[in-house]
């Protein structure tokens, strides 16, 4: 019996002392969480990419999670942030900017990396993307996967109807799209996206130049509010509104997305975000084709403004696993990263240098409509207008502001009141953030 | 309970240590998933935070306040209210009729239970998909077939045709429920009373009416606060896959509202004194039910 107990002792005492000589020889590397939002296809270029990085190096290892959508990887951070158990990086849609920035459970990307010596070239990130993600000239956060609205088209519905292409301005393309369903090449001559309000009040508003809300769309401080029931936002409203009622327009619904409705080549045209690139590609199985969003007539359209997401760092982690994270964003940021990202999924490039790389390859003679984003991104210089958007709370600000446009849709309120509502509405949520975040901005 | 039944039962245990055991994984569960997070919406409710907890306001009652003062909220009691009734009595009387009719079938009686039971077993996911889908103005058979009978169906814009929808779909899965009940109730009823109306020359349906319907009181009673609490509480799914509240809230019944609200814009406040009205609406609704249906219920059925 003592014998035994003592043959024991030894035997974990020689484990115990092999572990910890064996561990510093064989130096483990810094392992580090990253919960994102891509599932199926942009997954696995996700896993592909974590996979490149940790096989160029020794030191870190990074592990991608899928945990769903958007809401549901910023639920699940705000849990495991709760619960002391957040991951290091997590992806968090562009709209959540203000809550992740001012939650205090972040650290500035651009500081991270400076610190540790990384020369990223900030400067060169695409102006609407860097614009988007920083406050006071730094980037918050790391921009990854970035996109914008663009107008796709299938081709033989506009020749049939007698078009070369769709018109640049909103009144053109009205006419096109009325012509395409009255010659009858289509019952259904466009689709509402679903995130319509991105790309139909927030973008319309960027390249038209009109203000969202005052205090330069939020950047000069909490105390901003909404403003675009002053603008042709609500004109707006009514033209797409007037497009679904006369059933020039569909709403796809639940069940169904609409992409699958202009991939199906069913509707001739859709105002989504130029991601639906490598879903597009693949099934689309007719002549489509892309372009920039329309303009107002008599306007010089501005640059639009991003969607996507970006990488967050979250605090209360140990020094090594910020070496790790810093090493795994500057390969991020890297141009060759960019540039195989951007081809492998239709995000855009977000610096210009990864973009110049895509050029000179030659990339955009086979894939012109990969470049009408960037385009339309880098068009003219940004102004207070088309930067972007820091609202806090602007989820729900925006889901208010499209149940009032639906009601607008169902023909129960007028564009005017439906946005005057909508704004009333919206800014008393500005205002709470406004309290809540007191002196933090 | 009477006394002696008391006296029974406790004569069972000698030593109090074994039932506590035998209730702690009750207990245990109860604590983990009911009072841990009620007493944590309790306090929320109290609260502007932020939703990582690092800023936090006490705010008193101002997110009831703001709740009760909202239209938007007024709306969707409204919206909840209308889905309840609506669903409670088509489900009630669909079940009703399925019920009296498989009680005078004789040949195929199993099989024609077993499809009534069938929508039971699917997940209210699938069934809310199945049916946004059928529906569906752009893709679906039926509103093909609608809009061949000149009806402009558009659940996706038209407020009402989507309230239309999601009763439907949530009736349809829950006439089950209730058919099981009733059917019971009818077979319960003794068959003299209803051989000697039919001697005196009452026909089917007056008997129905005259006999069984005021036999089955107390079941339909149980049946309508149980599909209130079906209504109210565990519709979240169907609407999730069917319309997500929408179009413009016209089908964002309050717990739908909780969800948006709490997990969509991140007004854990709201969300919480929200969660907080609706617990003491289901406290309500189970002391309605011990106090009225368990005496009067009778499961001997």
């Amino acid at each position: 019996m003592n014998r035994t107990r003592r043959t024991l002792t030894t035997a974990a005492l020689c484990c115990a002392m092999l572990l910890g000589a064996s561990s510093p020889a064989a130096a483990q590397p810094v392992e580090v969480q990253w919960w994102h939002a891509m599932g199926g296809a942009l997954g696995e270029r996700v896993d592909e990419l974590v996979k490149n990085f940790n096989a160029s190096q020794t030191k870190y290892v990074v592990v991608a999670t899928n945990k769903g959508n958007y809401d549901e990887v910023i639920n699940g951070t705000i849990a495991a942030y709760r619960a002391k158990r957040a991951p290091q990086i997590v992806q968090i849609y562009e709209r959540g900017f203000m809550t992740m920035m001012l939650s205090e459970a972040t650290m500035p990307v651009q500081d991270l990396l400076d610190q540790r010596g990384y020369k990223v070239a900030w400067g060169d990130f695409v102006k609407p993307v860097a614009g988007f993600y920083s406050y006071k000239g730094k980037l918050m956060t790391m921009p990854f996967n970035s996109s914008s609205p663009i107008l796709w088209y299938n081709k033989s519905h506009f020749e049939k109807a007698g078009f070369a292409k769709p018109a640049e301005t909103w009144q053109e393309l009205e006419q096109q799209l009325y012509a395409i369903k009255q010659k009858g090449v289509s019952s259904c001559a466009s689709v509402l996206a679903g995130d319509y309000h991105w790309s139909l009040f927030e973008n319309y508003s960027a390249i038209n130049d009109l203000p969202y809300a005052t205090k330069a769309n939020g950047y000069q401080g909490l105390d901003t509010e909404f403003v675009y029931n002053k603008t042709t936002v609500v004109s707006q409203v009514g033209r797409i509104s007037k497009w679904i009622k006369d059933g020039v327009m569909e709403i796809a619904g639940q069940g169904l997305s609409p992409e699958q409705l202009f991939t199906s080549g069913k509707c001739s045209t859709f105002f989504a975000s130029t991601a639906a690139h490598s879903s597009v590609e693949r099934t689309a199985k007719f002549d489509w084709s892309a372009t920039y969003l329309p303009w107002e007539q008599g306007k010089t359209p501005k640059n639009s403004t991003i969607g996507g997401a970006s990488l967050w760092v979250m605090k209360g982690h140990k020094p090594q696993e910020y070496e790790a994270v810093a090493a795994f964003l500057d390969y991020l940021a890297k141009p060759e990263t960019q540039l195989w990202w951007h081809k492998v999924t239709g995000y855009v490039p977000l610096t210009n240098k990864a973009y110049q790389l895509a050029k000179e390859e030659g990339y955009y003679k086979d894939h012109p409509t990969r470049e009408i984003a960037i385009m339309q991104l880098n068009r003219g210089t940004p102004t207070a207008n088309s930067t972007g958007f820091h609202f806090g709370n602007f989820t729900q600000t925006m889901m208010v502001q499209r149940e009032e446009a639906e009601q607008v849709f169902a023909g129960k309120k007028e564009p005017q009141a439906a946005m005057d509502d909508a704004v009333k509405r919206s800014n008393e949520i500005l205002r709470q953030y406004e309290k809540l975040n007191k002196g933090k901005y | 309970m009477s006394s002696a039944q008391a006296g029974l039962k406790r004569a069972h245990y000698k030593d109090a240590r074994l039932p506590a055991l035998l209730l702690l994984p009750q207990l245990v569960i109860l604590l983990l998933f009911f009072f841990i997070p009620s007493l944590r919406a309790l306090t929320q409710a109290f609260l502007l935070s932020d939703p990582f907890g690092n800023t936090v306001h006490f705010v008193g009652f101002d997110n009831f306040r703001q709740l009760f003062e909202s239209a938007n909220y007024h709306e969707s009691m409204k919206v909840t209210v209308v889905f309840t009734l609506a669903q409670n009595v088509l489900t009630i009387f669909v079940a009703m009729v399925l019920a009296f009719a498989s009680d005078r079938i004789i040949r195929g009686r199993g099989v024609y239970r077993a499809i009534i039971l069938l929508p039971y077993a699917i997940a209210p996911v699938v069934a809310g998909i199945l049916w946004a889908f059928l529906f569906n103005p752009s893709v679906g058979p039926i509103a093909h077939l609608l809009h061949g009978m000149g009806i402009a169906w558009d659940p996706n814009r038209i407020g009402s045709d989507a309230m239309l929808l999601v009763v439907l779909a949530a009736s349809w899965k829950h006439v089950c429920y209730d058919y099981i009940f009733l059917l019971a109730g009818l077979l319960a009823i003794p068959s003299s009373l209803l051989e000697a109306a039919a001697v005196d020359g009452a026909g089917p349906l007056r008997r129905f009416f005259t006999v069984g319907l005021p036999l089955l009181g107390p079941t339909l009673f149980f049946l309508a606060v149980m599909n209130f609490v079906y209504g109210f509480f565990e519709i979240f799914a169907i609407i999730d896959a069917v319309t997500r509240g929408g179009p413009a809230g016209a089908t964002n019944v309050l717990v739908f509202k909780v969800y948006v609200d709490g997990f969509i814009n991140l007004d854990l406040g709201s969300s919480a004194a929200q969660s907080v009205v609706l617990m003491i609406f289901a406290l309500f609704m189970t002391l309605l039910q011990f106090r009225y249906v368990e005496r009067k219920v009778s499961y001997d059925v």
